[in-house]
């Protein structure tokens, strides 16, 4: 071949090169003109309705990327987040964590506490202006119960109702619990008489549909028709996601038309210094700077609790921690209050039981087994291990690996100081982690609760009493089981109280958890917002949230 | 060479059924499930048989995998499970439009630059030039992918505040003037992953460059022009710079290549929403079918830019006989 020959070849292999580039962008790129273009036919139809506010009351804040923003399928924090605000149910909860009507106008309980009627609000509608019905409600949760959804939650919410297990498991063909009465009235019926089981229907598994949209609609999840205060008007992988206001909200518009979530990564921070975000959450990289009041974040800075708490767990089937003096000693030997003021530089608050606050129950005074090395040692020697029967302990947590969690450096430290114990520290991903705790394969590991509804048996009852199948502990106590069957139905609140703190002292002395920290948000907030609302859980925040005018 | 290319493209199946059920395998075997992870903290064990169940995950591998491969060949690679009520396939496909735009970023800053450095090296050569241009992109190239990544976050974005420390804007932003004239400026967002990309692939452009470009010197026809009494200007760029840029052709695929396996450490650090930090997520929570179409498109990528730099090396250097061996 000549070299003439070879540049004509070598040329038509570049021409082709630059043509299947080219063509491939140019497939993607009318793809993306397209998404443009549904965006824009959205903002159309935004701009078409004179009440909101296109331009300004937005709210420009951090956001994750939602694994669902099906209401019947979400698991995680992020996604709820979303939810709330673009869905809503019979009941939901308010500012102040108090349980209250919501597309209900009212509710009425049985004497027996077993039966409940809901009586729909006039004005309850949907994102498209349609009234809710009964028949939406019964649908719903017909829905989020239903074999062919796979839900993993459903039934750990709505269990309750009488026929959801058999129909979650396809042995009946009809919800038998829930019934339309009429156009406006549902009739709930539950298996024995739960004074939490109204916190448990604010939870997404109970929120409302449209079923003509569902049906009709294989994509309906990116543009859902639902009954929230704000409706998804955007959702771009990967990047933002923006809600809008509802015009067709009871509670009529909020001071925030529009939020828009960013989702890439990068510091939030560097982004709200910069005027891109009106809010960010504090790392404790920059905890610092946001305390210090000559620094120019001082001003904008906030903390709030959330009702989450962190914790160690024990296998309690597992040698050494068969025996309730080595996890007791255990207890005693890590000084909480120095970690969390110097590891953490106190963004931490060291947990005073088992009961974050805001649940009620939880009181301020520290019942938690206190830092005592003595004590500790002391306690210790009551165990039938020594250090020629110890066996080898492995602590487990989440992480990539690198080093362990700063607490987790000092427990293994005041472990080693004080009882003389070798804690060998194993990090695995999520997945990983999970199938050691399912398979009960760990020891003992490191883990957080964060509660869905404000209610002690979301935590006592669900993680702790011996039948639970969420008590990966494996501990089972029958007067604590007991108590905690015996608040389950008891409807005098101040009983109710007494028997789930008697519970939880029980359980600190018996040990099966060390409650380490309760949550904490740190965060800026711009001078745009007036009032800004951290719940402490998932809650519809945006309603609550007043922007300056 | 026909023969050798159809031999080359028919194996390529074959690869692709090795590579995908190789992974469809360890993802299986290895610890946790999609169902696990989707659970969270919420996890009653029976619920959760049941959904394994009826999502056939207890299915033995051979019948799973062949139930995928029958799906993925009619184009079909299931909902992610970590972006539920999304295809597969609509999941990565933006991704993949954004690690495309980098990559193609990058090769363009690669190119020239490698070619004027591997020119310079030439022209030079004896000099101090030549060999401090081949050490300094040495270096470059030898730098690890991480520590770039983090030193520029650190001085560029934290320090000096001017560019952001991840996330993504697309390529270029308009700006207009006085509403009237649209000016392009590279969107901030660009710089940092742009330089991690660019940087170990400067030497291999350069070298091979520096090199063809001697040999090409030495050959009669650049004898011939100069004894034609052209100048030397006109000499290097008429024959001897256009007949040493063919050979880069074949470079090109694999700088391509390259870019994209790299993406997925530098990507998952800088934030950017491309397919190498959904590769390095949809791992973490074991999304069994991203995993899954992931593998298809890396490797796939990989054996036709290995294949089209091979045929590439061929048509430049018809010594090279690859149908032979």
């Amino acid at each position: 071949m000549s070299s003439r020959q070879i540049s004509g070849i070598l040329l038509g292999i570049v021409g082709i090169l630059v043509l299947a580039i080219g063509g491939l962008s140019a497939i993607l790129l009318f793809q993306g003109n397209e998404q443009q273009t549904t965006t824009a036919a959205v903002n159309q139809n935004v701009s078409s309705i004179e009440k909101i506010d296109p331009a300004g009351r937005e709210l420009r804040l951090p956001g994750g990327e939602p694994v669902t923003l099906d209401p019947h399928l979400t698991t995680d924090a992020v996604s709820g987040a979303y939810i709330v605000e673009i869905y809503s149910g019979l009941v939901t909860m308010n500012a102040e964590l108090e349980i209250v009507p919501d597309l209900a106008e009212s509710i009425e309980i049985s004497s027996d506490g077993l039966v409940y009627i809901f009586s729909l609000r006039e004005d309850a509608k949907f994102h498209d202006g349609r009234g809710v019905t009964a028949e939406d409600v019964v649908w719903s949760i017909q829905r989020a119960a239903s074999p062919e959804l796979r839900s993993t939650v459903t039934l750990e919410y709505l269990k309750d109702i009488v026929g959801v297990r058999e129909y979650y498991y396809g042995l009946k063909s009809e919800l038998a619990g829930v019934v339309a009465l009429d156009t406006r009235t549902i009739q709930i019926t539950i298996d024995s008489p739960k004074p939490y089981f109204l916190a448990k229907l604010t939870y997404p598994s109970a929120f409302i549909v449209d079923r003509s949209q569902i049906e009709s609609n294989r994509n309906w999840v990116r543009s859902p028709n639902a009954t929230g205060p704000y409706k998804l008007a955007e959702w771009n992988l990967g990047e933002s996601i923006v809600l809008e206001a509802s015009e067709h909200h009871y509670l009529g518009l909020p001071s925030v038309h529009r939020a828009i979530y960013t989702l890439a990564g990068g510091s939030a921070l560097t982004r709200f210094e910069n005027d891109e975000l009106d809010v960010a959450y504090i790392s404790i990289n920059d905890i610092d700077r946001a305390r210090d009041p000559s620094s120019s974040l001082y001003k904008y800075y906030q903390a709030t609790a959330s009702m989450s708490l962190s914790y160690i767990a024990f296998n309690v089937t597992q040698a050494p921690f068969d025996d309730v003096h080595v996890r007791r000693a255990m207890a005693m030997a890590i000084d909480r209050q120095t970690i969390a003021e110097v590891t953490f530089n106190g963004m931490t608050l060291p947990a005073t039981g088992i009961l974050p606050p805001g649940v009620f129950g939880y009181t301020e005074v520290d019942k938690t087994l206190p830092y005592d090395p003595e004590a500790a040692r002391a306690e210790f020697s009551k165990s039938k291990y020594t250090s020629s029967n110890m066996p080898p302990i492995v602590y487990t947590e989440t992480g990539g690996g690198a080093s362990a969690g700063l607490d987790t450096q000092a427990f293994i430290e005041q472990w080693r100081q004080v009882l003389g114990l070798e804690i060998e520290v194993r990090q695995a991903d999520w997945a990983s982690f999970l199938d050691l705790i399912d398979s009960n394969s760990a020891q003992m590991w490191g883990i957080g609760w964060s509660m869905d509804y404000p209610d002690p048996e979301n935590i006592l009852d669900i993680k702790l009493h011996g039948e639970s199948r969420e008590n990966n502990t494996l501990f089972s106590s029958p007067p604590i089981n007991e108590l905690l069957e015996s608040a389950r139905t008891n409807f005098s609140i101040s009983k109710r109280i007494t028997q789930y703190q008697e519970a939880e002292s029980l359980l600190i002395e018996a040990a099966p958890w060390i409650p380490l920290w309760f949550g904490s948000n740190h965060v800026v907030v711009s001078e745009n917002i007036e009032y800004w609302f951290e719940p402490p859980m998932t809650l519809p925040r945006l309603q609550h949230i007043k922007l300056r005018d | 060479m026909l023969q050798y290319t159809i031999r080359r493209i028919s194996v390529l199946p074959l690869l692709l059924l090795v590579i995908t059920f190789s992974t469809f395998c360890l993802t299986r075997w290895g610890p946790g499930d999609p169902i696990s992870v989707i659970a969270g903290q919420v996890r009653d064990p029976e619920v959760l048989a049941q959904i394994r169940e009826a999502e056939g995950l207890n299915d033995p591998i051979y019948v799973q995998y062949i139930r995928w491969l029958g799906d993925a060949s009619r184009g079909d690679f299931g909902e992610s499970y970590i972006r539920r009520g999304f295809t597969t396939w609509e999941v990565i496909s933006p991704r993949l439009w954004v690690t495309g735009q980098l990559g193609l970023a990058a090769l363009l800053i690669i190119f020239p630059i490698g070619i004027f450095a591997g020119g310079l090296g030439a022209r030079f050569r004896g000099s101090w030039l030549d060999p401090t241009i081949t050490l300094s992109l040495l270096f470059a190239a030898a730098l690890p992918g991480i520590l770039v990544v983090a030193v520029l976050q650190w001085l560029f974005a934290v320090q000096l505040s001017l560019l952001p420390v991840g996330g993504w804007g697309g390529w270029i932003d308009i700006y207009w003037i006085a509403g009237i004239v649209a000016v392009p400026i590279p969107d901030p967002h660009i710089y940092i992953p742009l330089i991690a990309y660019t940087l170990g692939g400067f030497v291999g452009v350069a070298r091979l460059v520096r090199a063809t470009v001697l040999e090409v010197n030495r050959t009669d026809y650049v004898r011939t022009a100069r004894a034609k009494g052209l100048s030397e200007g006109v000499v290097q760029r008429r024959h001897v710079l256009r007949n040493s840029l063919l050979p880069l052709v074949t470079v090109v695929a694999f700088s391509l290549a390259g870019i994209i396996e790299g993406s997925i450490i530098a990507e998952t650090l800088l934030g950017i929403p491309g397919i190498g930090s959904f590769l390095f997520q949809a791992i973490g929570s074991r999304d069994y079918n991203a995993i899954q179409a992931l593998t298809v498109i890396y490797s796939a990528t990989f054996i036709i830019m290995n294949l089209v730099a091979d045929l590439a090396y061929s048509l430049v250097d018809p010594r090279i006989q690859v149908g032979d061996t």
